[in-house]
C-alpha cells in the first residue's frame, strides 16, 4: 500500500492508538481521560495511560493534534488541519482495503 | 501501587509537560497490573523514543542539549590528551611503522612474498591503530578500544593481504 510522508504508519505500535485519538478528536476538543472513554465505546478498546500519553505525544510532535489551555488539571487536545488532513488519508486507505477484502470474500 | 509514584519512572521533562493531565486521567487510586505493565513500558518508551522527547522539549533547548553535549565530549578529549601522550603515541607510531616494514621485508625475502608485501603496506596505517589508545582512544573503555584498534587492525589487514593476491 502506498504510504505518504506523513503517514500514521510511521509511528510504529504506536499508529492504531494515534488514529483512535484522531478518531476521538474529530468531533471535537478532548482530555486524556474524555478520549479514553470515547475510544472504549467507539472501538471496544480500553488504551492504557503509557499507551495514550506515547501516542499524544508523537501526534503533538508532528503537530497533528494540538494542546488547549489546561482545564483544572485536564488539558485538553484538539486536531488540527494537518492531523484531519492524515485522518482523512487514513480512513481512505481503510475504506479501500475494506472494499477489497469485501471483493474477495465474494469471490471466495 | 498509584499513578503518582510510576510517575517518577518518567524523565523530569516528560513530568513537568504531562504529568498532572497523566495523573488526572489515570487517577490516583491503586493500578490494576495491566496499566502498571503500560505505564512501566511508556516510561522505557518516553526515555528512550526521540519522537517524545522532542514533545516535551522546545527547539531551543534541543539546540542547547547538542551544544552542551558537543562542548562536553570535546572537553573531554582536549583534557585526557597531553604532551605526554602525544609524543608517547608518535614514539609507538614510528617504532612500530619500523618494526612492521623490517618484518615485512625479512618475510619477502624468505619467500613470504605476499605477506611480507602486505605488511609493509600497511605498517603505517596500523602503527597509527595501534597508537590510538595512547591518544584519541585515551581514556575510553578498554573493551572499545580492544574492538575498534583490533576490529579496524584486522580489516586493514585481510584487505591488504587480499590485495596482494590479486
Amino acid at each position: 500500500m502506498k504510504k505518504t510522508p506523513d503517514s500514521l504508519a510511521d509511528l510504529g505500535r504506536f499508529s492504531e492508538p494515534a488514529l483512535l485519538i484522531l478518531i476521538s478528536l474529530a468531533d471535537g476538543p478532548k482530555h486524556g481521560y474524555a478520549m479514553t472513554q470515547d475510544i472504549e465505546a467507539v472501538s471496544g478498546q480500553k488504551l492504557g495511560p503509557g499507551t495514550l500519553y506515547g501516542a499524544i505525544a508523537r501526534l503533538e510532535t508532528r503537530k497533528w493534534i494540538e494542546p488547549l489551555p489546561a482545564d483544572d488539571r485536564r488539558r485538553p487536545y484538539r486536531l488540527t488541519i494537518a492531523g484531519q488532513k492524515v485522518l482523512r488519508s487514513r480512513l481512505e486507505s481503510l475504506r479501500t482495503m475494506a472494499r477489497v477484502a469485501q471483493t474477495r470474500l465474494a469471490d471466495a | 501501587m498509584t499513578a503518582s509514584q510510576l510517575l517518577r519512572l518518567y524523565p523530569r521533562e516528560w513530568r513537568k509537560r504531562y504529568g498532572e493531565e497523566f495523573v488526572a486521567t489515570v487517577g490516583d487510586g491503586a493500578l490494576r497490573f495491566q496499566q502498571v505493565i503500560d505505564i512501566v513500558s511508556g516510561a522505557i518508551d518516553a526515555r528512550f523514543s526521540s519522537d517524545v522527547r522532542r514533545s516535551t522539549t522546545s527547539p531551543s533547548q534541543q539546540g542547547e542539549a547538542t551544544m552542551t553535549a558537543l562542548k562536553a565530549a570535546c572537553g573531554r578529549t582536549q583534557l585526557r590528551m597531553t604532551t605526554k601522550d602525544g609524543l608517547i603515541g608518535a614514539a609507538i607510531m614510528i617504532g612500530v611503522t619500523f618494526a612492521l616494514s623490517a618484518l615485512g621485508i625479512f618475510l619477502k625475502r624468505s619467500g613470504s612474498a605476499e605477506l611480507g608485501e602486505a605488511l609493509t603496506s600497511i605498517s603505517f596505517s596500523a602503527a597509527l591503530v595501534v597508537s590510538m589508545p595512547f591518544t584519541f582512544m585515551k581514556g575510553q573503555p578498554w573493551r572499545a578500544q580492544a574492538v575498534i584498534c583490533g576490529g579496524t587492525l584486522l580489516i586493514l589487514t585481510a584487505i591488504t593481504y587480499v590485495a596482494t593476491l590479486i
